[in-house]
Parts: structure tokens; sequence; C-alpha cells
């Protein structure tokens, strides 16, 4: 499982250092317990909550233009610009 | 061996709501960067959806228009990836509860009509655009958060031709309803195809291959056409095909492996807490519904079948949506169906084109288009006549007026043309001789005389036979 | 208190005293802590705000993860340490249009993720009470800053007990209302389905004040509720006559702390000599030790969501990296602390297809399970009263001995949850102290959209204890 963290923690585009790996699998012990915790309790025919409150609303935003900030607006907490575009380095698909 | 092709097709388009599917900043094209946005479309910090109105009733259209089953419970789910151009690190999609389902559309194949099924169609949005250089990818964010539905067939279809067809006609259908531009070169459709082989007679479906960002219809037959050879090669050899998604190199003409689909990514669909389900309401769906235009099924049989126009035509006149609204604008003052059509397809696309307009602006009103047509069944004026009166109308002449003006009303009347005839016998013995002697030309002579006598007005073929009448009585 | 403020304004003028409030907590955060930002006296929206408002010229604070356009939001993570925000949150307009002046930006744990504010980018948040203490999280900032006597208000969210914890090792009132009610739009989110906007304040007056100014429908959060806002503060009324209020069993029955037991029961026989009418209530055994098990799941995978936007290349303090990848992956692993990261580990994978049914959905229908229970408590009940916790605020150094499976933990020190699950209305306010003479607070909860009746029982704890405006001095 120790192999996997790391897998893991890429997928979510950061890293662990060996010390939070060896943390990490501690919690993992924990979730395992709690996960058994949880294995006690009969769910048959429950549901999954998703939301507070089940009442389903009916608000749909009207389709008209309201807020739009400008350019530089949309800049302004950029790291790097290029021609008025957000600048990474090559992405390649 | 011989192998039978299974495509199925996801479609992805944009909708032509004035805003995003879940802000209200503009959706628009060719503007500048990163200028048609608000914090939500980049994924701001705090940020929060807000689902637009519009887009659902674009979505129950679609969902109409390919006959399926509408789910009034709207629910949204997030599909989790990293990408640069996606800027919450996830897409709200419907992948738990799409509003459409079980739907299916009709396609002309050579072996007549076939039903593909659409297992479903959803709502999501788009991402942002990137442009590649040297230096670096650069992102416009204008595009992300455009509202979009994802339509995906089963896997029905059997030959590139078929899925041309299938493209074809959703993209009529959707073209139609008004909700996208549906061009495919420009991305606002954008078409992935999923193909795979099996020999002949077998159920079991082989390991396919997706073809991504098909940018036309023609693209989409070569691409499958090139596919199935490829894949038939590989299975001849006794090889198999590799699970991948594949582009189409339009230069090469053929399909190129950009990654391997094994060990795919797993999205981590879960609900999406912020959007709470939606409950439309039956009204609301009605309301959509009841505003959709007709749809080119039911606009082709009416052509053909009410107004015995040929499909041919009719085909034609349905290419656009101001055509054939123009071509039914006109059928309010008129009878004469196929006259109307040879007129719209004949002179009328003539000055379309020449001016380089569209139906919507076209110079001629439908009325005066139904005048014209009227005063040429009425015989009032030759169709030569209504030539020279088109082209007024393009000036923007009223017909009637134009023909009045200009003296031009055909002379239809039998007494009047009779003694007009006799005129000309009288002044012209040696004709009466000639035609006699059986020269015909003589005759040609004698019409000929009449129409100049009556300025260009008299009726040719009622003069040609009053002169006939008379001549015998000579 | 928001009076008292006014009192003051009315006397010197709005800027004199959101200057000397500044000074205070500047003053205060050398001792506490307890501010990421200080904001520059700024009255540009005093003209066009309500003159007469709850909140007109009081100087007030928020949590570091409300967005305030042009004034920098951190949420208390390297990664956003440069973020300045291009918009407001609805609370923070709503704020401005009410005419309150904004003084400090407080500290956090990292993202909201935590109840210790000990994983705080500018570092942990001392207590009042006892500076080697943590005031608790993750709104520690707000809470010291009303407890400290700077400002009468703040405002804090709540996603497991992150107002409500704090506000009783902090002493004060603090007020997570129903889901819904106070516009989410433009908080740095922690777990949406859970997430809740609150404050804190020094009387149960000045929480209906807030209330009443904060609360409403907003188009911008499809979660926010249609309801009317009543006005809380006009209709406040202590009478408790035939009131019937439910005593959590598991609550009681797990703490060990015999003074906090003490003053609680006392306050149960004054209700009672006052008319309501007191019983006990009970989770079932099993299910409420999953409480905190099946919140940890929920509220880290949805987190794990909620911050994937946090990745460098629109904003926040992006890293260099030869590609794109890299950049996200550099600015990541440099922007959030271990913590965070750890718990992203483990909100991803309980989403994992494989996981989803076993671990993430399995937690959602425990949640349902906890709140069918709770909900059938309502039918024979107007509120349920516990002690908020189980001890006062922990040491800052050193572990808390506590067993992360024992009952004490699960239940006593986590019962608050279970209002996050809910969603329904739950407050905080001084009950007393502990044996070690740090305060502790009794929680009130009522039905949903009920935070009149909620507020109305407070009002009368609070004369029954007497702890209106309490408050500690650090300088």
């Amino acid at each position: 499982m120790k192999l996997e963290y790391r897998k893991l923690a890429n997928q979510l585009m950061f890293d662990l250092s060996e010390e939070e790996i060896m943390e990490l699998d501690r919690e993992f012990e924990t979730l395992l317990k709690q996960i058994d915790l949880l294995d006690s309790i009969d769910t048959e025919g429950v549901e999954p909550m998703v939301y507070p409150f089940q009442q389903a609303t009916s608000y749909l935003r009207e389709d008209e233009v309201d807020e739009v900030i400008t350019q530089e607006e949309a800049l302004s907490n950029v790291h790097k610009t290029r021609a008025r575009h957000v600048l990474v380095p090559k992405v390649v698909k | 061996m011989k192998y039978e092709t299974v495509i199925g097709i996801e479609i992805h388009c944009e909708l032509k709501t004035k805003t995003k599917m879940f802000s209200s900043a503009p959706v628009s094209f060719a503007k500048q960067p990163n200028s048609c946005v608000n914090v939500i479309d980049l994924g701001h910090p705090g940020t929060l959806p807000c689902l637009n109105k519009e887009a659902v009733r674009m979505a129950i259209k679609a969902c109409t228009a390919l006959n399926m089953s509408i789910e009034p419970l709207v629910r949204f789910d997030r599909k989790n990836y990293y990408y640069s151009d996606l800027p919450k690190g996830f897409q709200i999609t419907q992948q738990f509860h799409p509003i459409g389902s079980n739907g299916f559309l009709e396609i002309k194949t050579d072996d007549g009509i076939k039903n593909i099924r659409i297992e479903r169609l959803h709502m999501e949005e788009d991402t942002a655009k990137q442009f590649h250089n040297d230096f670096g990818t650069m992102i416009d964010y204008n595009r992300a958060g455009t509202p979009l539905v994802e339509i995906v067939s089963c896997p029905d279809m059997r030959s590139g031709k078929e899925a041309a067809a299938y493209v074809e006609k959703l993209r009529s259908i959707l073209y139609y309803l008004d909700v996208s531009d549906v061009k495919m070169e420009e991305g606002s459709m954008r078409c992935d195809v999923n193909i795979s082989l099996r020999p002949e007679g077998s159920e079991v479906f082989g390991t396919k291959c997706e073809i991504k960002n098909l940018n036309s219809i023609s693209n989409v037959q070569k691409a499958i056409e090139f596919e199935i050879e490829r894949q038939s090669k590989i299975l001849d050899e006794g090889g198999s095909v590799k699970q991948e998604t594949r582009r189409f190199d339009e230069a090469k003409k053929e399909t190129v492996s950009m990654r391997s689909k094994e060990g795919s990514v797993d999205y981590k669909y879960f609900p999406e807490p912020n959007i709470t389900p939606i409950l439309l309401s039956e009204e609301f769906i009605q309301g959509a519904i009841d505003t959709m235009p007709e749809l080119p099924d039911s606009l082709l049989r009416r052509l053909t079948e009410d107004y015995g126009i040929g499909e041919t035509e009719a085909n034609i006149l349905i290419s656009t949506r101001e055509e054939i609204a123009y071509f039914d604008a006109v059928m309010k003052h008129s009878k004469n169906a196929k006259l109307v059509c040879n007129w719209i397809l004949g002179d009328v696309s003539g000055v379309i084109n020449k001016m380089n307009l569209d139906f919507g602006r076209c110079p001629i009103k439908p009325e005066s288009l139904a005048e014209l047509i009227a005063m040429i069944e009425a015989k009032e004026i030759s169709s030569k006549q209504a030539k020279e009166v088109f082209e007024a109308m393009v000036e923007g002449a009223e017909p009637r007026e134009y023909v009045k003006e200009h003296n031009m009303a055909q002379n239809s009347d039998t007494g009047a043309l009779t003694a007009l005839v006799n005129e000309v016998l009288d002044e012209n013995e040696q004709s009466i001789i000639d035609f006699k002697a059986g020269k015909d030309r003589a005759a040609k002579f004698l019409v000929g005389q009449s129409m100049k006598k009556s300025k260009g007005t008299a009726n040719p073929q009622m003069a040609n036979e009053i002169l006939m009448q008379e001549l015998a009585k000579r | 208190m928001l009076k008292t403020y006014q009192e003051e304004v009315a006397a010197k003028g709005v800027k004199c005293v959101a200057e000397e409030t500044l000074a205070k907590a500047k003053a205060v955060h050398e001792k506490l802590n307890n501010v990421v930002t200080f904001v520059d006296y700024d009255d540009s929206h005093l003209e066009s705000a309500n003159k007469d408002s709850y909140f007109y010229g009081v100087p007030i604070a928020l949590k570091d993860n409300v967005n305030t356009k042009g004034i920098r939001t951190t949420a208390s993570s390297v990664i956003l340490d440069n973020y300045i925000p291009v918009y407001d949150a609805t609370i923070t307009k709503k704020l401005k249009e009410a005419g309150a002046i904004l003084i400090a930006k407080t500290s956090l744990d990292e993202l909201g993720m935590g109840g210790t504010n000990k994983c705080a980018a500018t570092g942990p948040v001392l207590n009042p009470y006892d500076l080697d203490r943590i005031s608790g999280g993750s709104s520690g900032g707000s809470a010291t800053i009303v407890a400290a006597n700077v400002v009468p208000f703040a405002i804090g969210t709540d996603t497991g007990d992150s107002i409500r914890k704090p506000a009783s090792y902090c002493g004060v009132v603090g007020v997570k209302p129903t889901y819904g009610r106070i516009s989410r739009y433009g908080i740095i989110p922690y777990a949406s389905s859970l997430d809740h906007v609150g404050f804190f304040t020094r009387s149960v007056e000045d929480a209906a004040k807030a209330l009443y100014t904060l609360a409403g429908r907003d188009d911008h959060d499809m979660t926010s509720s249609q309801l009317p806002v009543e006005d809380y503060y006009a209709l406040l009324n202590s009478d408790v006559a035939g009131k019937r209020i439910g005593v959590l069993k598991n609550v009681t029955d797990a703490i060990n702390d015999s003074k906090i037991m003490d003053q609680f029961n006392a306050l149960l026989d004054k209700l009672t000599e006052k008319g309501a009418i007191i019983d006990y209530v009970e989770l079932d055994e099993a299910l409420v030790r999953t409480m905190l098990p099946a919140y940890h799941i929920i509220a880290n995978a949805e987190a794990t969501a909620n911050h994937s936007n946090l990745d460098g290349i629109r904003f926040g303090n992006t890293q260099e990296g030869a590609t794109m990848e890299e950049v996200m992956v550099k600015t990541r692993t440099n922007g959030f602390g271990k913590l965070i990261r750890q718990r992203f580990v483990i909100g991803s994978y309980v989403l994992f297809v494989e996981n989803q049914e076993k671990i993430f959905r399995k937690a959602q229908k425990v949640r349902r399970l906890l709140v069918d229970q709770y909900a059938s408590f309502f039918n024979n009940h107007d509120a349920i009263i516990a002690p908020a916790a189980g001890s006062g605020a922990p040491l800052l150094e050193g572990a808390t001995g506590i067993d992360s499976l024992s009952d004490e933990y699960l239940i006593a020190e986590n019962h608050l949850v279970i209002n996050n699950f809910t969603g329904y209305p739950s407050m905080t306010m001084p009950l007393g102290y502990t044996e070690e003479n740090m305060p502790v607070g009794v929680n009130i909860s009522t039905r949903p959209f009920t935070e009149q009746e909620m507020f109305n029982i407070a009002l009368s704890v609070e004369e029954i204890t007497g702890l209106k405006n309490l408050h500690k001095e650090v300088c």
C-alpha cells in the first residue's frame, strides 16, 4: 500500500515526502478501522444523503448577461501572461 | 475474413445561449482573449455554479427532437481531472442522471430507413481554448463554461456512410432547433467516433478505437473507412486491435494513434453538492416543446407530399431555416408550390448568391414574389416579361405597379386581339398567300407582326390561336 | 456589543472608532497571532450604506476564507498567499451595505480543514484565556478577536464544528444557522454539503441582529433558501415556558469533567424552573460512533474536488516548472500543508470507482440514518441541548491523549458534527468554566429555519448564566 500513496498523490498533482508517506500510512490504518465501524451499520435500502435538504428546487438563472469581469481583472492573479492569454509551459495533449 | 463494423458516435454540441452554463458571463466567439469571463468561469475560490434556464430549455428541445424520454429532475455530477484548460479541476456534467435517454434518429441508408438508437443526452460545460506554441501554451478562458450537450448514440451504425448520415441528420435537427451553430469546422459541434470490427455473425464486440475531434462530416466517413481497412488488416494478419485514442490526419487521410486507453483514468464522479436537484415543472417542459420549430423530416414530408415538390428540390429548400421560412412566407399568398419552388431555387437564389445574402435578408418581399407568380399564372404577363419585372423587383419595384407603369399587362381580350390580328392580316396580304401555299414561316411572321403591333402586350398563345382561326376564314 | 460600538461611533465618529479598534487588534494579534491581514480604514462604501442598520460604523472581522475584492484572501494557505480576489463574497457585500467597517481578515486552519487552528500558514492562534492553549478551529482567529474584546462581531464558517467548538473554547456566542440561510457564494469552501457560514458575537441579542443582516436568498448560491428572513432581534422572547428541550444523552454520558456537568445540570434545573420541559434523547450507540468517521469521509472527498481549482494556473502562489504538469505539482506540493495533502489522498481514495460504494456512499447512507434519527427527536421536542465539548481548550503542545476511536473523542468532543449532517441551526454560547478554569459552552439546536426559536431559548440561557458580553482582555 505504501508504494501506492505517492501514485495517489501524483494523480492529485502533488508530492509527498517519505515522512509524510509514513504518516499517511497511519491515517489509512485509522480509515480502515473507521470503515469497519461503518460496515457494522446496516444500510440496506438506505439512499445516500448528498444534500442536507432533500426537497427539489425550481430556480433557474435567466439567460441574461450580468456579471463580466474585465480582461485586466481576469489576468490580475495570473503568474505569467502573453498577448493577454494565460501562459503555461507547453502542454502536450 | 469478412467483418462487420460497429460504430457508435459521441457528439459534443455548443448551445447558442447568451450566457454560460453556470455563469452570467457572455458566450462569444472571436472576442479579445479572456474578456468574456467571470470568476466562475475561471474557477476562482469561493465561486458557485448557477444553472442557465435557456440551456435547459434547449436541451429539452433537443431531447424531444431525438425522441428521448426527459428526466424532469435535473441533477449534476462532478467529473474530476486535472488539466490546464479545466478551471475548477472538475467538469460539471450529468453522469448519473442525463436529462435525455433512450431516443432514436431515422437515417436513410441504401437499404432504406434505419433507426439509430441514442443512449443519452446530457448537459455539461466546455473547457478553455489552448494555443500551443514553441514558447509555451497560451490559454483563453472565453470558451470555458460554454453550455454543451453531449449526445451518445448506441453502437448501431455499420459503415462510414451510415455514420456520416447520422451526423448529418443530427446536425440538421440541431440546426433547425436553433440550439446550436453546429459548425464542425469551428468546433461548435465536435464528433468522436468509436469503431470496432467483429467477424460477421459474431455477437461479441471487438476491441474499439476512439477517433477524436473529427471536424467535418466527410472526414467522419473517411476516417471510418480508413479505420475499417486498418483494423481488418490487423485482424486478417492474426493480430489484435489495440484499444486507443486516435486522430484523423487530414493531409495523409489516415488515422494516427494519440494515446493508449489502457489503465484509463478514474474520473471519480460524484454528485455535485452545490446544485440541489431541480425539478422541472410540466409547464416548463411543455413550454420548451411548444416553441420548437418544424423539423427537417416533417418539412420534407410537407414539401414532397402536400406540395408535390421533388425530393431533390425539397432538400435544397430546407437547407437553411431562412430559405424554408421564405418559401412558407411566399406560400401564404400563393397556391402554386411548384412555380414558387422553381422561382426560389432559380432567380431568387441567383440574386441571394450574387448579393451574398441569406434568405432572411432577401430584397424581394415574399408577397411580391407571390404576386409576380400570380400574374404569370393568370397569363397577365409572359414569362419573358416576368424576368424583366423580377429584375425591377430586385431594385425594389412593386410587380403590379411596374407592369402597369410599363404598360405590360398582357392582352388576353379575345375581341381586341381578333381586331388586332385582322388589322395585321389586312396589311400583309402577301403573307396570307404564302401561308396558304404552305409556307409555315409566314404564320410566324404574322404572329410576330401582331405582337409588335400590340407593343408586346398580346398574349402570344392567344394571338397565335386567333391568327390561325382568322387565316382559316380568309 | 454592536450597540456599544454604535454609541461610540455616534460620539467619536466612524474613523476614530475604526482606527482605535485596528490599533487594539494589532496589539492583541501580538499576543494571540489571530490575524492574517489587517485592513486599512476604508469608508468608501458608507455613503450608500444603510445608516439604520445594526452594523453601521461597527468594526468587524472576517475569517480569511471570505472573499474581499482587492483585499488579499489566503484561507490561511500558502497556495493562496498572494491571491487578491476580484470579487466580494455575498456576505461581504451585505456587510458593506450595512455599513460595517472591516478591520481584519482572521486566521483559520488551512482551508478550514482542522479543529485546532494549529494548521494555519501564519502559525497557531492562541487562546485569550491561556496563551499556552489553542483557540480551537477552524475559525480560531474570528473566535479570539471577538473573545478578546476587539470587535463585537466576526464571520466564521462551520463544516464540522468550526464555529461552535472555538466559541466553546473562547467563551463567546457562535452561531451556525440552517444550511442555506446565509449564502456561501464567495466563501472559499471546505466541503460543500457540510459548509455553513455563521458568526461570533458576545450576546444573543447581537447574534439575532447579525443573522437578520446576513441571511436571505442569494441567486448566486443554488442551495440558498427562498424562505423569508425574520427580524430575529425584534422578535426575541426568552419565555421558555412549555418548551420541550431534549438533552442529548450520548454526549452527557461521554463527558468526564464533573464541573462541566454540574454547571450543565444547574442550567437544566433553572430552565425547568422557568417552565421548560426537559428530558433525555439518545441516538443509537453504534450509529453515533460512526458519525465522525462518516463525516471525515464525506468532508475529505468533497474537499479534494473543491480544491482542485488551486493549481497555480489562473491565480495563487505559482511555482515554476518545465511542463504544465510540473507547475501544478510544484505549486500544490509547496502550497498545501502536509495534513491537507494527506486528507486529499484519503478523500480521493474513497471516491475511486472500486471504493465509492463501500466507503463514500456508505458514509452518505450513514449520514442519512443519523439525520433521520436526529430529526425524529423534533417530533416531540422544540430544541436539543448538550454541552458543546467535554473539556476546555487543549494545550497547544502535546497530544490530547484521547484515543481517536474512544467515546470521549468520537462523541463528547465531536458531536456538533450532527448538525452539519442535518443542516439544522445550531449555536454554542458560554455555559461556564472547566475544572481548569477555561470557558466551556452549551450547544442548542432547533428545527430547520427556526433560528428565532433557537435565539429565544439562548436568550433564556443567557439570562440564567449571566454570561452576556463575556470577554477576556489580553493587553
